[in-house]
């Protein structure tokens, strides 16, 4: 027994190393390249040590040398943190009634609207990202349909702006929210519904009493999958917000590309990595031990 | 208050192919303050009827009414009547003091009142010391006594019990019969309960209403059931029952298919009938001269009687029940031919 118990851990030694060799050691390069000074045409000098990248995150210096604070950067973390926390609600606000639906078809229909969700899956990133810019443009689909409905006059200029990145990362990540709220829903025993109406619940409070705190570790998880990958998003504010906005996964990128800059982009993806943590270790915290628990009363 | 009357209700469900007819033209009264048993086998549409009285499931045609009250167009949560379910549907993210006390938080009590009265609920199925544990801390049976102090909270009319001890093991189960039964007293409400136990429905009813495929095919007290049932499968579905068949030979008497005659009361003028004779009510006599005559197959001893099996000639073997008593009888031989006397108030007409 307790051989087979020791052995047990050999189980999870390939995914140790993968993470190690994948995630962890990439960590670490990228940890180092950010106390290291940039070399003047990209790339680090090697052994030379300094913080600069993360004082330039807040900071500038002026003419005579002294450090001013300098929230460009911080307002680009803020425009992405409020875009990421638009698409997560929009995300929820769509993803949970669609959750909510399938799992309360018969369980045959259910598999094929799973397999429905997943579609989008199958096609590139990019090609769906194109799809939208042909949809959003001026005299596109959506342009050019209000026109001709007289519902719009004028160019409407949807693309390349944040309403089109909020487009195009909530059809990127919405699957990513319906998955595991349906998951949880899809567990949940109806007859408690039953129940609850049984002793006096409407429809709507016994979804809020009993259906909502039950599925709050689907929707918890649901919200973390849209709102962390949504922040260091590269390829919607990329294709859809054009050059106009600009946003922190894009900010790295350039870092890493046309400015020249590898510690600064390195310092950049620290310090995002920081925040998620930190508001991923306050949630754990604060609503810890188990997402749904209700208090006796 | 807490008198049901049903009447003529219909329910289909979308089958594979075709629909089933889950209840059948079903009409029922039953009394305020009664302990009304809903018995039949699995699929016999007894759930489902519950189910129309809680509000889950609208009948296709028919009338329900609480009294004189049509409830049909009222949806659950607006009908004073509260379920016991079978998985006790119990909310496994409140405390038992929570979960007791949901109904009357529906119901606007103010919370003080509330806590009392969810702890008075649960003083009567005395579990006042387990108020705050979570669901599932708590044992199957304990689980079962959370659900009725929940649903009996909120004072309903009526409580519905679906199938409620058929989770429980042998012991758990006799003692949650009198605890029922016990609670039934306690608070006068009309309980409506869902069994397919016919020994549950038995010792715990007042009336029994036996469902098959349906349609309710007799309702009366227990010992109206046992003693006089109307339809063969009622007979066959409670207890055990011989069934003879044979064709009416004047007044009173009925000349049996595999031979014999013997008298039987309630019968037509003329034509074939079916009786149901119960084993326990017939009597082992020498073969000369007796009513019915078979040949012993077997004989089973099981304690407080023995069972005798014969072979009268028909299909079926005829089972007579014999009491073991001290002293006791000489079991026949197997093999050997005796006699049955059968008293005629024992032999049953019944339909089907």
């Amino acid at each position: 027994m307790r051989g087979w118990t020791r052995g047990r851990g050999l189980l999870v030694l390939p995914a140790v190393l993968v993470l190690l060799a994948f995630t962890v050691l990439p960590l670490c390069i990228m940890a180092y390249v950010s106390v290291l000074e940039r070399g003047t045409y990209g790339g680090v000098e090697w052994g030379r040590h300094t913080l600069d990248a993360y004082v330039a995150f807040l900071f500038e210096r002026d003419l005579d040398d002294s450090l001013v604070l300098n929230p460009d950067y911080l307002k680009i973390f803020a425009r992405s943190f409020g875009l990421a926390a638009f698409t997560t609600a929009l995300c929820l606000t769509i993803g949970l009634p669609t959750a909510l639906y399938m799992a309360t078809r018969a369980p045959k229909r259910r598999n094929l609207l799973v397999f429905l969700v997943t579609i989008p899956f199958w096609t590139n990133l990019l090609v769906r990202t194109y799809a939208w810019i042909l949809l959003l443009r001026n005299n596109g689909l959506i342009d050019k349909g209000l026109h001709d409905l007289g519902l719009a006059s004028g160019p409407l200029d949807l693309l390349y702006t944040p309403f089109a990145i909020m487009i195009g990362l909530t059809y990127t990540f919405l699957p990513f929210m319906v998955l595991p709220v349906y998951a949880s829903l899809e567990k949940l025993d109806w007859r408690l519904v039953e129940a609850a109406m049984d002793l006096g619940a409407t429809r709507v409070t016994a979804f809020r009493r009993v259906v909502l705190p039950l599925s709050l570790p689907g929707v918890v998880a649901g919200m973390v999958l849209v709102f962390v990958p949504c922040l260091g998003a590269y390829v919607a504010p990329e294709l859809l917000g054009g050059a106009k906005v600009l946003m922190i996964g894009n900010l790295i990128q350039s870092q890493f590309g046309a400015a020249r800059n590898w510690p600064f982009g390195a310092a950049l993806a620290f310090a995002l990595l920081a925040i998620v943590l930190l508001a991923m270790a306050f949630y754990a915290l604060r609503f810890g031990a188990a997402p749904g628990e209700e208090k006796g009363r | 208050m807490g008198a049901i009357t049903i009447r003529d209700v219909t329910r289909r469900f979308a089958g594979e192919g075709q629909a089933v007819l889950a209840l059948d033209g079903v009409s029922l009264d039953i009394d305020e303050g009664a302990f009304f048993t809903l018995l039949g086998p699995s699929g016999c549409g007894k759930t489902t009827l519950l189910r129309i009285i809680a509000g889950f499931e609208r009948p296709d045609r028919g009338a329900v009414r609480l009294d004189g009250a049509d409830l049909v167009d009222l949806p659950p949560w607006r009908r004073p009547v509260n379920t016991v379910f079978q998985s006790y549907a119990l909310f496994p993210h409140m405390s038992v003091l929570g979960n007791v006390a949901f109904g009357l938080e529906m119901q606007g009590v103010a919370a003080a009142l509330r806590g009392e009265r969810a702890r008075e609920a649960l003083r009567l199925v005395r579990l006042e010391d387990l108020a705050g544990r979570r669901p599932a801390q708590l044992s199957g049976g304990q689980q079962q006594r959370v659900a009725l102090a929940r649903a009996l909270a909120v004072r309903p009319k009526v409580l519905l019990l679906d199938e409620p001890l058929s989770a429980l093991d042998l012991k758990l189960r006799k003692e949650m019969q009198l605890e029922l039964k016990r609670l039934k007293a306690a608070t006068g409400i009309t309980f409506v309960f869902v069994t397919h136990d016919q020994e549950e429905a038995l010792t715990m009813s007042d009336r029994i209403a036996v469902m098959e495929g349906g349609h309710v095919l007799q309702v009366g007290s227990p010992r109206e059931i046992y003693e006089e049932p109307a339809h063969r499968f009622v007979a066959g579905f409670i207890g055990e029952t011989n069934f003879l068949e044979g064709e009416v030979a004047g007044e009173g008497v009925v000349r049996l298919k595999g031979g014999g005659r013997i008298a039987a009361a309630g019968l037509p003028a003329s034509g074939s009938v079916t009786l149901a004779v119960r084993p326990e009510r017939v009597a082992l006599v020498a073969a000369e001269g007796a009513q019915l005559r078979g040949r012993v197959l077997q004989v089973v001893y099981i304690g407080t009687d023995s069972t005798v099996m014969l072979d009268t000639g028909t299909d079926e073997p005829f089972t007579v029940r014999v009491q073991n008593r001290e002293g006791g009888w000489q079991p026949p031989s197997p093999g050997s031919t005796v006699g049955v006397a059968v008293p005629a108030d024992a032999a049953r007409v019944v339909a089907g």
